[in-house]
């Protein structure tokens, strides 16, 4: 579709209109023969086609290189094909693609979270279905979930998974003869006997508000099981008000009056370093954060890492919860997604990269490298001999035995219902939101969010 | 009434002065060729940047003012749903505590921002000694970068390790020791606060540029009357610094009432709604909630308050009508 482009079009950079009209012409002028390997647009056949392809970057990093090297890879295996890799700054990228698909002119293939974000892409008919090709089987089937809408997958894992723990300043622990808690009551006397000792018990960066929201999607799985967040996804009507959220809430608030967290953790923001540096600084004994954690501590404190002292553990279990206790929250993967706006021939192209290059043992070898746990079935050997083998390894094999992988509700809710749970969240974090006030007006945001 | 003769004096000045050389001068005068031809240079000159206006200013506006009758996500076709949008406006809880906050923001900055940039241009307006290291020190905020001001205070504002808790602990000052940016009764206050750091040195070069042109005179003449300096500042500075007042406030109200980085960066309305001021709820309903029609409606309302405070204080003020107030100051 050659749409003019909106008025919101604004913020797009000319460089990505001029590269999308460029690929748009080149696919135009596209004939003659060449691989065409996808599903269904094998009889287009491509020849020059151009590619255009918007990664997230966090800053120039080694899983960036390796993207990198991989489109060079195809392009070689590939003679005639091109993709062109624009890596898109983190923070801009939800409103870049969201412009870019509102006005009908998005990259050919996309960077995306899954969830609900995606959700409002394939409803909208902007995403092209992959169906459920045979070689989607070389991912590990949790790690699809957020990109499975309607039984058919729209996207493919292009960068590691990464589950949330939590992780604990070891030396603390040995300190007072502690082990890390398997309950939630266990937590709850480390909190008060931490305390006694002068040691914060739990470090927290609830100024981004994300990190507040780790406790609810735990307690709530732990509680309830995996269904009650499935249907909190789907906007079932009061499905806030299910009791599992509630005791979820009420714990929560009980772990705050039990003063768990250091003073202003409502105003700290994880990007700071602020909450890792308590951890192994030591005046803070614990902190739940998603396993990025690893790298980020491992770059202010890197003895502390390798020295042995940083400890890892899963959420406690809750007594009488129907939550199986290998569950798992977090980002199950990121992935590509392709434009339903693309033309046959850059599908093609886009469908043979993601089955030639993204499901190889070489891009997972190289995203291990990089310092990411690939989501590939097969990739625990790929873990030997690197820094950080005993993290990953554990991280892996918890990854392949989860029953259920849980997709962080800020990217799995609708936008219009993920900021106000997320800033209401924050306020049951202070106290100054009860968790039946803040059940009726979820209630109310998913009820009106359609 | 010792210095009224001055400004007495003053006001037959600006009576007697010369009609502008345009009003009186050739151009109109000329034949009707000539007028035709001032005409069509004049739409030349004007042509580019009323079309530049058209195109970034008032096809946005108006492009506003239709999306808020709409619902859109940003992706498919907008659907029109009337004034449902409007009615939410006032039906929001969130919209309400915004406008509140925003209304808090913009009235402290004025009260806070004005006397303080005041006294210092006044100060470094004067020809005591080091007056010139005085006036670098206080303009050097102005030379930062916004989001540079906002995480070095949330970086020396942290109560874990900032310097205000290293200080705290240092000195045995225990006030210090706060949640500056986490405590719902004093976080606003904080925010206030930096803004106010922030634009400060600025307004305090506006104070110190008007107290400069005040001709010497009036103040040798209320000296001669014997008007001790509170009289000279009530009777003398004061009323001569009037425009600059108007100028000024109208630049902290304005400002004040769209601010958005600052806040955005350091607190991004928290804790709770207590530093939401509008534009970040308008960011957040459009951007993160992608609401782009409810976001239109409070965009029109942000537009229209803010103009009609801008026009409103223009015309109140009599700043439209701005003259010369001072003999020989020019």
């Amino acid at each position: 579709m050659a749409d003019t482009p909106g008025r919101w079009s604004g913020q797009a950079t000319r460089r990505s209109w001029l590269a999308a009209a460029i690929a748009a012409a080149l696919a135009l002028a596209a004939c003659g023969s060449a691989a065409g390997t996808g599903k269904g647009t094998s009889g287009h056949r491509s020849k020059g086609a151009t590619v255009t392809m918007w990664l997230v970057t966090t800053g120039p990093s080694p899983a960036n290189t390796a993207a990198a090297n991989l489109v060079s890879s195809f392009e070689k295996s590939h003679p005639g094909d091109h993709i062109t890799l624009d890596f898109v700054e983190n923070q801009s990228f939800k409103q870049k693609i969201q412009l870019a698909m509102g006005a009908g002119n998005p990259p050919a293939v996309f960077w995306t979270w899954g969830g609900g974000i995606l959700q409002q892409y394939i409803k909208a008919g902007d995403v092209y279905s992959l169906g459920n090709p045979s070689w989607a089987t070389s991912f590990l089937p949790s790690s699809l979930g957020a990109v499975t809408y309607q039984g058919h997958i729209y996207g493919i894992p292009v960068e590691g998974t990464q589950p949330v723990y939590f992780f604990y300043n070891k030396a603390i622990f040995a300190r007072y003869h502690l082990t890390f808690p398997t309950t939630w009551s266990g937590l709850l006397s480390t909190v008060a006997q931490l305390k006694s000792h002068g040691v914060t018990p739990i470090s927290l960066a609830n100024g981004d508000q994300w990190p507040g929201l780790m406790y609810l999607e735990y307690l709530t799985d732990r509680i309830g099981g995996p269904s009650v967040a499935k249907a909190l996804q789907a906007n079932t009507a009061g499905g806030w008000s299910n009791p599992a959220v509630t005791q979820a809430l009420t714990d929560i608030q009980q772990l705050v009056k039990a003063g768990a967290f250091q003073s202003g953790y409502d105003s700290l923001h994880f990007s700071g370093g602020g909450s890792d540096a308590l951890v192994y600084s030591g005046k803070a004994a614990m902190q739940l954060m998603g396993d990025w954690d690893i790298s980020s501590i491992l770059g202010a404190d890197k003895s502390f890492v390798t020295g042995g002292d940083l400890g890892m553990a899963p959420f406690p279990t809750v007594a009488g919860g129907s939550g199986d206790p290998a569950d798992l929250a977090g980002n199950t993967a990121s992935y590509v997604a392709i434009a339903s706006h693309a033309t046959a021939a850059q599908k093609a192209i886009a469908v043979a990269f993601f089955k030639d290059e993204l499901t190889s043992t070489s891009y997972a070898r190289a995203e291990v490298a990089a310092g990411e746990v690939p989501v590939a079935t097969g990739a625990s050997s790929l873990f030997t001999g690197q820094q950080l083998a005993s993290f990953d390894t554990t991280i892996y094999n918890s990854v392949q035995s989860a029953p259920s992988f849980q997709y962080s509700w800020d990217q799995a809710m609708t936008p219009q219902v993920a900021n106000v749970m997320l800033t209401n969240l924050a306020q049951v974090f202070e106290l100054s939101e009860t968790p039946q006030g803040f059940e009726s007006l979820l209630n109310k945001q998913a009820a009106s969010g359609s | 009434m010792t210095a009224r003769a001055p400004a007495e004096d003053a006001r037959p000045a600006r009576a007697a002065a010369p009609p502008s050389p345009r009003r009186s001068g050739g151009t109109s005068r000329g034949g009707t060729g000539a007028r035709r031809g001032t005409r069509l240079a004049d739409l030349a000159g004007v042509g580019p940047p009323l079309a530049l206006f058209c195109l970034f200013i008032m096809i946005p506006m108006i492009s506003a003012v239709v999306l808020s009758f709409v619902r859109w996500n940003g992706l498919g076709t907008p659907r029109w749903v009337g004034g449902a949008n409007w009615a939410q406006f006032f039906r929001d809880p969130v919209a309400r505590t915004s406008v509140v906050v925003t209304a808090k923001v913009v009235v402290l900055s004025y009260l806070v921002q004005t006397p303080i940039s005041m006294a210092l241009g006044l100060f470094t307006a004067g020809r005591q000694r080091y007056r010139s290291v005085y006036a670098t020190v206080y303009v050097l905020p102005l030379l930062m970068s916004t989001a540079g001001i906002a995480l070095m205070w949330e970086s020396l504002l942290d109560p874990n390790f900032g310097a205000l808790t290293a200080l705290s602990r240092s000195w045995h000052l225990g006030f210090l020791q706060q949640n500056w940016l986490g405590n719902p009764g004093l976080t606003l206050y904080v925010v206030v606060a930096i803004i106010a750091w922030q634009f400060i040195p600025f307004h305090t070069l506006l104070y110190a540029v008007g107290r400069r042109q005040i001709p010497a005179v009036l103040y040798e003449a209320a000296r001669i009357d014997g008007a001790g300096p509170a009289a000279t500042f009530w009777r003398v500075t004061l009323p001569q610094l009037r425009y600059t007042i108007v100028t000024s406030g109208i630049l902290m109200i304005v400002g004040a009432l769209t601010y958005f980085d600052i806040i955005y960066i350091m607190t991004n309305g928290a804790p709770g709604y207590t530093t939401r001021v509008l534009s970040l709820d308008m960011y957040d309903v459009a951007f993160l909630q992608d609401q782009y029609g409810y976001a239109s409606v409070l965009a029109v309302i942000l537009g229209v308050v803010g103009i009609a405070v801008a026009v409103g204080l223009v015309r109140f003020t009599g700043f439209a009508s701005m003259a010369s107030q001072q003999e020989g100051a020019a």
